[in-house]
């Protein structure tokens, strides 16, 4: 019998596990300070046409400012986790928004505008029994809004 | 809709050796193919174009294909959910509140009570459209429009081929516009460092204005795109008609209604029409001529002298026509 866990990322380069623990993969334009991610397949920074792109760790955590709890399957059959889920967008300090989706036990926690922490999944397990992982966004223990500014109507 | 589906039915028409092109720009395919037959007849290579929007639209919600491979596996082809996501941000920073939003499925579904082809006929109270299923929060079924089957048809012709002027009706301005570097829309994420001073919407619309000379104060009638209930409030915002965040106060005077000071979506939209991608825009401009033409039956509004259509999507892409009498 065979135990050992096999997984496999959904997508290569996403994220890195570092001495400082887990971080997205991104993209930085040296030249004009652009953030990216995922980070891009071609060299150049599609804002400033340079192709100054330099790999950066896009940090743990980050801020809601956007989600939605999906309640209907998605058509096409692309998607294999559970329903319903959620996805968002997630700003982090470094200065980009990431759209991801959110850890699956959390739903009914989720704000905008509460800190999230990167986290990784098994988003499902495949027909071979390989768990397929992704990285998604866990709402921290007793989330505090960090910034009342999103609930605010504009002056 | 494929390219032999497309050419089928020119082939039930009978083939005469005429061109036909295939215009595939998602929610403004047909407002995309008009622009294309406005700009054949106006640098006087053909006298007269028909463009015709056609679709039979899958069942249940639409597969999207505007993203890569993981945003597929991770679930992000969701529209409403999309537009779920869009929503949350307008709600704070406009004001609106989901009962505003609601006030827009119930304005047009009014509207659709006098458009003897739209989809659905009857109209829906603020319970209904309230208590009705959750499809992505914020967004429930009532707040976002219908699929529907549908095709639209129009004839352009060049000015001097007109023969029935009191019938014709003038194309003011069509244009098209893609994203702008670092807007946030559907599948494309906001940059936070570069956002653009100008989005695609209001740029299409600008641009819309600078080419007839006139601006929002100046058009009687709007279609504008509500393929989810909020959409319709912000566009309208994008598009000059009034300030971020007072499209839903403006709503709830009235301001909108088919009797008020600028009516929005007179044929009941794509709220009661349901929404045949490719013959959505093509709809809309069909309803902006029968108001010109004064055709518009129970609907009709008084005195329309100039319309405007709106429609965006997948792409991204928006386009905005202007015609008038
Ligand atoms: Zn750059």
């Amino acid at each position: 019998m065979d135990n050992i866990r096999h997984t496999r990322p959904l997508a290569e380069g996403f994220w890195t596990v570092s001495d400082g623990g887990l971080s997205l993969l991104g993209h930085r334009c040296a030249s004009c300070g652009e953030v990216f991610f995922p980070r891009r397949k071609h060299s150049h920074c599609p804002h400033c046409f340079r192709q100054t792109l330099e790999e950066i760790n896009l940090g743990p955590e980050g801020c809601i400012v956007s989600f939605s709890i999906v309640m209907i399957a998605p058509a096409g059959e692309f998607y294999r986790g559970p329903v319903p889920y959620a996805y968002g967008c997630v700003d982090f300090p470094v200065g980009v928004r990431i759209k991801g989706l959110m850890a699956r036990d959390d739903l009914d926690t989720l704000d905008v505008g509460i800190t999230v922490t990167l986290t990784v999944e098994t988003l499902y397990v495949s027909d071979e029994g390989m768990h397929v992982e992704t990285f998604v966004f866990k709402p921290q223990k007793n989330a505090e809004r960090k910034s009342d500014e999103a609930a605010k109507p504009h002056a | 809709m494929s390219i032999r589906e497309r050419h089928q039915v020119i082939k039930e028409v009978g083939f005469t050796g005429i061109p036909i092109v295939n215009v595939e720009n998602a929610c403004s395919s047909s407002g995309s193919a008009f622009r294309l037959a406005y700009q054949s007849i106006a640098a006087e290579i053909y006298d007269k174009v028909l463009v015709l929007g056609v679709e039979v639209m899958p069942r249940g919600p639409i597969p999207s294909t505007a993203f890569r491979p993981w945003e597929l596996a991770s679930g992000f082809n969701v529209q409403p959910a999309n537009y779920g996501n869009l929503t949350v941000r307008y709600m704070k920073s406009s004001g609106a509140t989901l009962e505003d939003l609601a006030l827009v499925t119930i304005k047009n579904r009014k509207n659709g009570m006098l458009n003897p082809k739209a989809r659905f006929q009857k109209p829906v109270t603020l319970e209904e459209v309230m208590q009705s299923k959750i499809i992505a929060t914020p967004l429930r079924l009532l707040h976002c429009c219908p699929l529907a089957d549908g095709a639209a048809a129009l004839i352009l012709c060049s000015r001097r081929k007109v023969k029935n002027r009191r019938r014709a009706v003038n194309v003011a301005a069509s244009t098209l516009t893609s994203a702008c570097y670092g807007e946030g829309y559907l599948d494309l994420v906001d940059s936070l460092t570069y956002p653009p001073a100008e989005g695609f919407v209001s740029l299409s619309a600008r641009q819309a204005y600078e080419e007839t000379g006139c601006g929002p104060s100046d058009i009687h009638i709007v279609q504008a795109y509500d393929t989810v209930s909020p959409s319709e409030l912000w566009d309208l915002e994008e598009l000059g008609f009034c300030a971020h965040g007072e499209a839903h106060r403006l709503l709830r005077q009235g301001y909108f209604d088919l009797s008020g000071e600028l009516p929005v979506n007179t044929d009941g939209g794509l709220m009661s029409r349901g929404h045949p991608l490719g013959a959505t825009s093509g709809g809309q401009l069909c309803e902006i001529i029968m108001q010109l033409r004064g055709e518009a039956g129970a609907r009709q509004v008084e005195g329309v002298k100039v319309g405007l259509a709106h429609s965006m999507g997948a792409g991204p892409n928006s386009s905005v026509t202007i015609l008038k009498t």
